[in-house]
């Protein structure tokens, strides 16, 4: 128990750490100094430096400071609903994406790009909005069908009927590239995933939604640790599988929903982070989900830090970051483990 | 690691160059300027047997139709590619094929005596036409030009292609007279503007850097392009451009309905001296993205908004 709580404030300092030195490295070198200065202006008022352009200030504050906060938010949140739903489905390799956010984010941009329509009053959030409705709209689609087959909702059955209908949208989304194909680029663009152009006001919304989010989740740990033992065990406790697995998939979604909308999707965070904590900090999920929170977070923080930095001016898609250390790190942490079964055994 | 992000980037180029239709370095020919024979290789370096009377031709990339259009045989085209009526309205009446995905069968149905194709077509790696060049049609292509020397070659090159040397000819002297006419005001510029090029906007702005025609372009006028260190077309992150606070922005993007508003209503971006003095302007896509003689208008276009009243009696 005592080693478990050093770990987790271990976790919470690196997480720190990470931040500080996303907010502090950029394209652009700003010395320690000048951000402290920056700070000082923004929050209490005090004067800028008078060398300091308002530029660099611009930069740390309205550019990149935004930004890492929302690459922790989003990779917390794609973490954390990795997690959950491996959990809840019982397989290492579900996540919200399975079950369609991702296509069905795409479908709704697409359509919203190609048709040219905007949502009155929302603005730049238009966008995001229908990313969102969209996701949401294919996973609670894709329920609601798998209730109509199965009664008591099979894990396999809403895996199946997930795919099924997300491989159908993304066809649908082919077909309409291919018809209208001015609009690719802006399509694409939107895919590939990025934390470009996020601002304050995304990170306000994002910060409402994802937070309140991971503590609801973090509310049904007793429930998951059950549920991962097998269905008949949860039933016997009492549990209602049924419904919780609705309320669980839902809130799922609707975290991985938020994230996709507002930076595109960005894969391999919701697959390896609730292997890596787990294998790190153990099974149960009251410490599983805030840590996969925390991981995922700094994993992605780090990850728009390389894809910002490692060829500036110029700057790597995030989702090919995110994939290139992924990889490796998630084959390091699996073959790691195997290695210490074979040996207790 | 590094091998692996190099490999990234180069895809996310090869993704810029289907996007803009801008491709890849030509290995230059040997422009066949005194003989009126037909060249019997084509600009990707594949020989070619043209046939001695050419009268039905397919032109598969916009910028070849343009110049076909501008050697006045547009009548002898038989098909085009679905962009081409895009940029010569009087094509549209024909036959279109999908650039990418092109329908061979047909293609050959309509028996074309010379079949004009862009890089593009063949970024997937293997020629895409090599049933057609196996049925004996003269598949001819030609990479776009990434200078504007390469881009009067390509010009001379369609041209000689169907017997038209003199025609190619004059399209190119036209063409240098009017670089001249702005290179020759550009060289008396001594308080060089900066300038940053967008041809991606936010949140994935895409610019260039030196061994692009726009980048020759930008210094013909008198100007310094602020990514004359980098090379090719580039992604740009968003510091570095605020860093770079060029004093003017040109933006080619067409795909949002008001790229110039767009980028001048950019959090973070109030205190760039383009953004205070408006120095925004949007530069048609076609004119500037399309390699062929039509950059000079991009290029009048371009000097008479970074610099108005110097280029003021350019007509």
């Amino acid at each position: 128990m005592e080693q478990l709580k050093i770990k987790m404030w271990l976790t919470v300092i690196v997480c720190v750490m990470v931040l500080i030195v996303a907010a502090g490295l950029g394209t652009v070198a700003i010395e320690a100094s000048d951000i402290v200065g920056i700070f000082g202006h923004k929050i209490f008022g005090i004067e800028l430096p008078k060398d300091l352009s308002a530029n660099i200030a611009s930069i740390f504050w309205t550019i990149r400071l935004p930004r890492a906060i929302a690459a922790f938010l989003v990779g917390g949140a794609l973490a954390v609903t990795g997690t959950v739903m491996q959990s809840v489905l019982r397989n290492p390799l579900a996540s919200s994406y399975t079950l369609g956010v991702s296509s069905g984010a795409s479908l709704g941009v697409a359509l919203m790009v190609i048709f040219g329509m905007t949502i009155p009053f929302l603005g730049k959030f238009s966008l995001p909005m229908i990313g969102f409705l969209f996701g949401l709209g294919t996973v609670l689609l894709a329920i609601s069908m798998a209730m109509q087959l199965d009664k008591s909702l099979e894990n396999q059955t809403i895996i199946l009927i997930g795919m099924v209908l997300s491989l159908f949208v993304s066809s649908l989304l082919t077909i309409l590239i291919v018809l209208s194909k001015e609009h690719l680029e802006q399509i694409i663009f939107w895919q590939m995933g990025s934390f470009s152009a996020i601002k304050w006001s995304h990170v306000f919304v994002l910060f409402v939604i994802i937070v309140p989010g991971i503590l609801f989740l973090m509310y049904f740990a007793q429930e998951l640790d059950i549920m991962t033992f097998g269905e008949e065990q949860a039933i016997s406790v009492g549990i209602d599988m049924r419904r919780m697995k609705i309320v669980l998939i839902t809130a799922s979604a609707l975290l991985t929903g938020t994230a996709v909308a507002f930076v595109g999707i960005i894969g391999f965070i919701d697959l390896i982070a609730p292997h890596v904590v787990r294998k790190i900090y153990g099974a149960s999920h009251r410490i599983v989900v805030p840590m996969s929170a925390l991981f995922g977070g700094a994993f992605m923080t780090l990850a728009d830090l390389v894809s910002r930095t490692i060829i500036s001016p110029s700057e790597l898609p995030i989702g090919a970051v995110t994939t290139l250390i992924g990889a490796p790190f998630f084959a390091y942490v699996y073959f790691n483990r195997r290695s210490v079964t074979k040996k207790n055994a | 690691m590094k091998n692996l992000i190099k490999k990234y980037t180069m895809i996310v180029l090869i993704f810029m160059f289907i996007l803009t239709a801008c491709s890849s370095t030509t290995e230059s020919v040997e422009s066949e300027s005194d003989k009126i024979s037909r060249p019997t290789m084509d600009r990707a370096g594949n020989s070619i047997e043209i046939p001695e009377d050419v009268q039905r031709v397919i032109s598969f990339a916009p910028s070849i139709t343009q110049v076909i259009d501008e050697i006045g045989w547009l009548d002898k085209l038989v098909a085009v590619d679905s962009q081409s009526p895009n940029y010569v309205e009087a094509v549209d009446e024909l036959p279109q094929f999908d650039m990418m995905t092109p329908d061979l069968e047909a293609l050959a149905a309509l028996e074309p005596d010379i079949m004009f194709v862009s890089g593009m077509s063949s970024a997937k790696g293997d020629n895409p036409f090599q049933q057609l060049i196996d049925l004996g049609v003269c598949v001819v292509t030609i990479p776009s030009s990434t200078s504007i020397e390469g881009v009067k070659e390509d010009n001379q090159f369609i041209a000689d292609s169907l017997g038209q040397h003199e025609k190619g000819k004059q399209i190119n002297e036209d063409m240098q007279e009017r670089i001249d006419a702005i290179a020759a005001i550009g060289s008396t510029i001594e308080e060089e503007k900066t300038i940053m090029f967008e041809i991606a906007a936010l949140p994935t702005i895409y610019s260039f850097g030196k061994n692009t025609f726009l980048h020759e372009m930008i210094e013909l006028i008198g100007a310094k392009n602020v990514f004359e260190n980098e090379e090719g077309w580039i992604s740009v992150n968003e510091e570095a451009a605020i860093s770079e606070n060029p004093d003017v922005i040109l933006t080619s993007v067409n795909y949002i309905e008001d790229a110039v508003g767009e980028i001048l209503a950019r959090e973070g971006w109030e205190n760039m001296k383009a953004i205070q003095n408006q120095d925004v302007y949007y530069i048609d896509n076609g004119k500037s993205s399309l390699s062929n003689h039509h950059i000079v208008e991009a290029l009048e276009e371009m000097a008479k908004l970074v610099y108005p009243e110097k280029y003021e009696e350019l007509k």
